[in-house]
């Protein structure tokens, strides 16, 4: 009986992090779509329900309903896969993000994430890993001069970024002696790793943005040059798919931001909340961020994004391990 | 010497923390917070136009009701367009009135010729400019439907509230010069 009731939530916990995953684009393109009009001083979407609240609605009805398309030329196994290789890592790394401590509801203790593993932050980055495959099969399948191009810079991008992601990330693993997300958190109790590890949090924003694939580092979907980039070629619910993704994947860094660097749960003692809404708010406040970058920015030509990757960061990051490392001795 | 080298590493230190970055952001975050200028047309407000703005045109009529129009023949004379037809004709009491007061919209450039040419103060040029139609026969307008449009606005330059009507297509219902914000007051200049 207790072993049926540990395993009924953990499937319960599962349900309700996948259903909020999937609802959770929605919200996200209508306060994307809000702050880019009010950056530029319009007011958004409007018509569709209260202040065009449904608005994201209308336009998931619009892409059910669109015509799937694949083209002759493609190779559609590789064309089918690859939205979903871009789309499962986002859901994967959500195992190991933990969104608050425990909280005790009818007289059980739950726990606010679905694993507490050892080496968490290793397997988030590994795992976040993977989605740059469903963006570069997506590329290779669609038999299109765009959309390889897209996702050539995507694998140049990717590979060049994920280096100083993981060595800034280092310093953070150095303070807390543990990879557990958990303890990454309970180490910053005191005091928020952002004030010990400035510089590391600089490299892991820049280097996240880049991750991302978000404004000023988009160019493997870059409007302008490339048609859409790796997605040119898709329509209809696939298309939606990469969107979900590029939308779950800002969420997720932004978690792993909080987490790392912002104190996790952990409030300022001055101002009681619970500790789950300091985490949301933070979450929230990073979200916000990336949509401001993203309206505020114009686009880094390749070499220079490819000179900033390997000239800037990298040897910034393995300042900051060199730095924290004196510090800790 | 030294306060070269000074400046070259502070502009490096610029490039490789993106200093030049935080000017924009602060630029847009600015911007975020600002009022918009979104006019909401025709959804929720409608722009009135100013007293001397050129629309639709309209017969004036006096206190009994009947038109000012003497049927003189000036305004269509003076029209560059030749857009206003008028019959004249005597009514029973000896005045002169026009029988027929045909323009045609799709003709008319909106110079307001016509008005300045009008000796009897009979035909302006007023605030109403929704009238586009699908077939150029409806855009020649009658004496009667002239005596009926909306004049010229008073205070103008506002944003009054306006409804969409959905039953007969895209239009506004006309509001009377109510009181508006005035709309370029919230374009932001710099």
């Amino acid at each position: 009986m207790e072993s049926f009731l540990a395993i009924g939530l953990i499937v319960g916990k599962l349900a309700v992090v996948i259903a909020i995953l999937l609802i959770l684009p929605i919200p996200l393109t209508w306060i994307e779509r809000k702050i880019a009009g009010h950056i530029q001083q319009r007011l958004g979407p409007m018509r569709v329900g209260w202040h065009g609240l449904l608005q994201p609605l209308a336009d998931g009805i619009k892409l059910l309903f669109k015509e799937d398309h694949i083209p002759v030329e493609a190779d559609r196994f590789l064309f089918t896969l690859a939205p979903i290789i871009a789309l499962v890592p986002p859901f994967l790394v959500f195992v190991a993000i933990p969104i608050g401590d425990s909280i005790t509801l009818f007289g059980t203790e739950i726990t606010l994430y679905l694993a507490d593993m050892n080496v968490g932050l290793l397997y988030i980055l590994a795992v976040a890993g993977i989605e740059v495959y469903g963006v570069i099969l997506a590329g290779w399948a669609s038999n299109s001069k765009y959309a390889v191009l897209g996702s050539l810079r995507t694998c140049a991008q990717m590979i060049s970024y994920e280096i100083p992601m993981g060595f800034s990330v280092i310093g953070v693993v150095m303070l807390a002696q543990s990879m557990s997300l958990l303890d990454i958190v309970e180490s910053q109790a005191g005091l928020w790793n952002v004030v010990t590890q400035p510089l590391g949090f600089f490299v892991f924003f820049v280097s996240g943005l880049a991750e991302a694939q978000r404004i000023p580092f988009d160019l493997p979907e870059a409007e302008g040059d490339l048609g859409a980039g790796y997605h040119t070629e898709y329509s209809g619910m696939r298309f939606s798919f990469f969107m979900i993704s590029e939308y779950l994947i800002v969420v997720f860094l932004s978690a792993l931001m909080v987490l790392l660097f912002f104190g996790g749960w952990h409030g300022i003692a001055m101002i009681p909340l619970p500790p789950v809404v300091w985490f949301l708010l933070k979450l929230s406040f990073f979200i916000w961020m990336f949509m401001w970058l993203r309206f505020t920015f114009p686009r880094y030509r390749y070499d220079q994004l490819m000179s900033i990757g390997w000239k800037v960061l990298l040897p910034l990051s393995l300042a900051n391990i060199l730095i924290s490392g004196v510090f800790m001795l | 010497m030294i306060a070269r080298v000074a400046q070259r590493m502070s502009g490096w230190i610029g490039w490789v923390f993106f200093l030049d970055l935080l000017d924009g952001l602060s630029l847009t975050l600015s911007y975020m917070f600002s009022k918009t200028v979104t006019e909401r047309y025709p959804d929720n407000e409608k722009w009135m136009p100013f007293p001397r703005y050129r629309g639709h045109h309209f017969l004036k009529s006096n206190a009994e009701g009947k038109t000012n129009c003497v049927a003189c023949e000036l305004c269509a004379r003076i029209c560059p367009c030749r857009c206003i037809t008028v019959v004249p004709h005597e009514d029973e009491d000896g005045e002169r009135h026009p029988s027929a007061f045909d323009i045609d919209l799709g003709r008319c450039l909106f110079c307001g010729l016509c008005e300045d040419a009008c000796p009897a103060d009979a035909i302006a040029l007023g605030r109403h400019y929704e009238f586009c139609n699908y077939d150029n026969k409806a855009l020649v307008v009658g004496r009667d439907a002239l005596m009926t449009m909306p004049g010229k606005s008073v205070r103008g330059g506002e944003v009054v509230p306006a409804r969409l009507s959905t039953e007969d297509g895209v239009t506004v219902p006309a509001v009377a010069g109510g009181e508006g914000a005035d709309w370029w007051r919230n374009i932001r200049r710099r």
